[in-house]
């Protein structure tokens, strides 16, 4: 038996991506920053026009589901665009739970990432890596990424609910 | 001067390809834009569109010195946060420099912004060039925070022959 499988997310994963979610937002010291659903992901991705995609890693394990799989590890990811070369892949959210990694199976869900950037004819795969962590930003840059923030100084801003309500309200 | 924000149809895919260029050379890389007016109609006007756009339009008798109506825009898509739900990314918010000082850029970020809050978004999210300071306190009075700066938050992105190395399956630059 092969010790993992990478495929796409189903409906019937939301509660596994919910949980691993939540794993990842911990591990940034951020899981009350988790308001996310279950409802929410099955409407946001499964739905007519799905906001994200998702990839799943399961290894098997007797123990768990009926079909003896857990899922350990996922990527989320949806298509943005850049208007200077068009369409972009951008990663969201990639994480393997800790005692599941050294198998290669971070590798091969970028491997599987870059396949469908490639075959959807996106120039690029963008994403957002927090500045300390340097597992992750080693990571990516052995496999040639780049940190534009650095390079090219681009800053990442936010505007919350609050002020866009605002915005949209007054005159 | 009255100014009408609506969204961008197929047939304004040609004068927005001009804005885009012009905003990359403000941003002082003109030599990455490889659009074209083909590529944005096929992309904006698919089944699932891969982007949104505003487009500020004047009378014609507010044209600009080179005859242009069509002064502004604003292109966003929606995107997703695993904490918060929908987002919406304002890429690119652009206004001819003589047409600046009206209140058109304001206009088409609110209107984002209420499109945003229509679609249940949580928040908006976008970029900006560090030395672009006039852009940043335009932001920053209505309440945008420098996430690089207050989280660390840096922005990579992986293209071109790594890209095509990946997907094989091979590491390497």
């Amino acid at each position: 038996m092969a010790p993992f499988r990478i495929r796409k997310a189903r409906p019937e994963d939301c509660p596994d991506l919910l949980r691993l979610i939540k794993e990842l937002a911990k591990y940034e010291d951020m899981e009350d920053q988790v308001v996310l659903t279950e409802k929410d992901l099955l409407e946001d991705g499964f739905g007519e026009h799905p906001f994200y995609h998702c990839l799943v890693a399961e290894v098997p394990g007797e123990q768990w589901t009926a079909e003896g799989h857990l899922i350990v590890g996922f990527a989320m990811y949806y298509f943005t665009y850049d208007p200077w070369i068009g369409k972009l892949l951008y990663l969201e959210d990639f994480f393997v739970m800790p005692e599941f990694r050294g198998l290669g199976i971070g590798s091969e869900i970028l491997k599987n990432l870059s396949q469908v950037a490639l075959k959807c004819r996106c120039s690029s795969m963008h994403f957002v890596v927090a500045e300390w962590n340097e597992p992750s930003i080693r990571f990516y840059k052995r496999r040639g990424a780049s940190d534009l923030s650095t390079e090219e100084g681009w800053r990442l801003f936010k505007i919350d609910k609050e002020h866009l309500l605002k915005m949209a309200t007054e005159e | 001067m009255e100014c009408v924000l609506r969204p961008c149809r197929a047939e304004d895919c040609a004068e927005v390809v001009r804005m885009i260029k012009e905003l990359a050379e403000f941003e002082k890389l003109p030599d990455q834009v490889e659009i074209s007016d083909q590529v944005l109609r096929e992309d904006g006007f698919a089944n699932d569109p891969f982007y949104r756009c505003l487009v500020a339009e004047v009378p014609p008798e507010h044209r600009s010195r080179d005859g242009h109506t069509v002064v502004g825009y604003g292109l966003y898509f929606f995107t997703y946060s695993t904490w918060k739900g929908r987002n919406i990314y304002m890429e690119d918010l652009y206004v001819m420099p003589e047409f600046r000082g009206k209140g058109i850029g304001k206009k088409l970020m609110s209107k984002i912004a209420e499109i945003g809050v229509e679609n249940r978004c949580s928040q908006m999210k976008f970029v900006v060039l560090d030395w672009n300071r006039a852009a940043i306190d335009f932001y920053q009075g209505h309440g945008a925070v420098d996430l690089t700066a207050a989280e660390g938050w840096h922005f990579f992105h992986l293209e071109g022959d790594a890209l095509k190395q990946l997907a094989r399956g091979q590491l390497g630059q």
